[in-house]
């Protein structure tokens, strides 16, 4: 299910950054016979990876950028708001959200039986300074986590180096963590305007 | 003071019990209020002053018939249910302690399954509870459940809306928007099951070779379209028009078997196709012969014997010169 959600974001990001055209461009490119995803059905294991290959060559810009930006996306794009909502459940400041990190793939799997998040070991190498290690089938993962963090740092108002290290490890230094005042965070869901 | 179990007790400061118990309640002997937790204080708003007496406060839900905490906590004492009286839909599950000698009362409370509304209402944030609390798991869960939930929704809503157009494009003609012969036949098979009457049509071009052979396929795909748009502005909603052949259509009326009925529709049908239809300047000039079955006519057909009657009545119209219909006679078959 990982790979599905993994496309169904990367289809999100391309449609709302840079338009339909573009997305349907990346399908034929990828020869794929659909051209929507489903986040709850299942495709074939590394497919995500292979997409996204093709949307880095569509783009031109390196494939690492791509899932770092669709990262970022997730958490910034008020159409995505429940994601944002759901890492900021994690923790009341953004070193607490790192530490809830380890327990994302056990309260995915509540959430929605079948659901395997990367499993993610946080280890803090001095005063503000973390390795996170996360371990995955689907390559893209790191650098999706990366865009992520990158974002939630700013949601939560800190002030953080985070870069990849390697294939499976990315480290966080936080400078300042009232660097800024952040996004309010209300615990009762906002209620939906229709 | 808090009794512990060897008997030793352990000073625990009012900015302490605030820390760990947001929602305590402490009172003296005469069950007034020495220390409201801050998050507590949000719920009771400003009745949440020092000195209060707590049956100002609360109104006890069980155990029934209780005012007093001495006895919330002599009959109770782990588990009880109260509701403040400034905000009567809030229903809080609580445990309580007689500290000492002195006859202090400790109470702590929660909101129980009530702690999404409440938190909507008082505007409680993750600082209003303690971090031992699973306040937050439970919002993060209702959350993700919804979440899920609706996305699955959505799931359904596209997966039947997929099965819909597959099913509609499984049972139309592309070329005149017409149903096709697999649907003429599931609605002819549906109605025999039933046992409905209906009048059937089965409609055959006449001279459509020759428009196609002279004119081309392009003009025979026109003229098709046209009896298309022809048969659907003729038939009623009920009523079933299909192309079944490459000229051939058949029309199905559900509840018509009048006779007089069917031949003005079919003579109806037959003169509007005859009206020369203008191709790339070139008039096509194709007419139509019908054969006409009635249910009520065949002893409880089936749909081949219905298909085989009308095949019969079309071949005497053909036989009568063209350009006609023929309603195949009672007792046909």
């Amino acid at each position: 299910m990982m790979d599905a959600l993994l496309l169904r974001s990367l289809e999100g990001y391309v449609r709302d950054t840079f338009g339909q055209p573009v997305w349907l461009a990346i399908c034929r490119r990828a020869s794929l016979k659909i051209e929507t995803f489903e986040p709850m059905l299942r495709y074939d294991p590394g497919m995500a990876d292979r997409v996204a290959v093709h949307a880095a060559q569509e783009l031109g810009r390196p494939v690492g950028t791509i899932w770092e930006d669709m990262g970022t996306y997730l958490v910034t794009d008020p159409g995505h708001e429940g994601v944002r909502r759901l890492l900021r459940f994690g923790g009341q400041g953004f070193v607490d959200f790192l530490h809830s990190l380890e327990d994302a793939p056990g309260r995915a799997r509540l959430a929605l039986p079948g659901l395997d998040l990367p499993e993610v070991t946080l280890t803090e190498t001095a005063p503000d300074q973390f390795d996170i290690d996360c371990q995955s089938r689907v390559q893209g993962v790191q650098r999706v986590l990366v865009g992520m963090l990158t974002a939630m740092a700013d949601d939560y108002g800190a002030l953080c180096l985070v870069e990849p290290v390697g294939a499976a490890r990315i480290r966080v230094r936080v400078l300042d963590s009232a660097y800024a005042s952040g996004r309010a965070f209300a615990l009762a869901k906002p209620e939906r305007r229709e | 003071m808090t009794q512990g179990p060897a008997g030793r007790e352990f000073p625990l400061g009012a900015d302490a019990l605030c820390r760990f118990m947001p929602m305590h309640l402490l009172l003296d002997p005469e069950e007034k209020v020495i220390s409201i937790g801050p998050t507590l204080r949000r719920v009771l708003g400003e009745a949440a002053v020092e000195g209060a007496s707590f049956d100002q406060l609360f109104e006890v839900r069980s155990p029934g018939g209780v005012t007093r905490v001495s006895e919330l906590i002599t009959r109770s004492a782990n588990r009880f249910r109260l509701s403040p009286r400034q905000a009567h839909n809030v229903s809080l599950r609580g445990l309580g302690q007689r500290l000492g000698a002195d006859g202090t009362l400790l109470l702590n409370l929660t909101f129980g399954i009530d702690l999404i509304a409440a938190v909507r209402e008082f505007s409680l944030t993750d600082t209003d509870f303690a971090a031992t609390d699973l306040a937050m798991e439970l919002l993060y869960l209702a959350e993700a459940n919804a979440a899920v939930t609706q996305e699955l929704r959505g799931l359904n809503l596209r997966l039947e809306g997929a099965r819909l157009a597959a099913e509609e494009e499984a049972l139309t003609d592309p070329l005149t928007g017409l149903r096709n012969r697999r649907a003429a036949d599931l609605v002819l098979e549906r109605l025999c099951k039933a046992r409905a009457p209906f009048g059937l049509m089965h409609l055959d071009l006449d001279y459509f070779k020759a428009v196609n052979d002279t004119l081309g396929h392009a003009a025979g795909d026109f003229v098709l379209e046209n009896v298309g748009r022809i048969l659907r502005e003729q038939i009623r909603a009920e009523d079933c028009a299909a192309r079944i052949g490459g000229d051939e259509f058949v029309i199905i009326l559900p509840g018509r078997t009048d006779a007089q009925i069917l031949r003005s529709i079919a003579a109806r049908i037959i003169a509007k196709v005859s009206e020369p239809a203008i191709f790339e300047g070139s008039p096509c000039r194709v007419s139509g012969s019908i054969g006409v079955v009635r249910s009520p006519d065949l002893d409880r057909p089936d749909a081949a014997q219905v298909m085989a009657a009308s095949d019969r009545a079309l071949y005497a119209a053909k036989h009568a010169g063209r350009g006609q219909a023929v309603l195949l006679a009672g007792g046909a078959d």
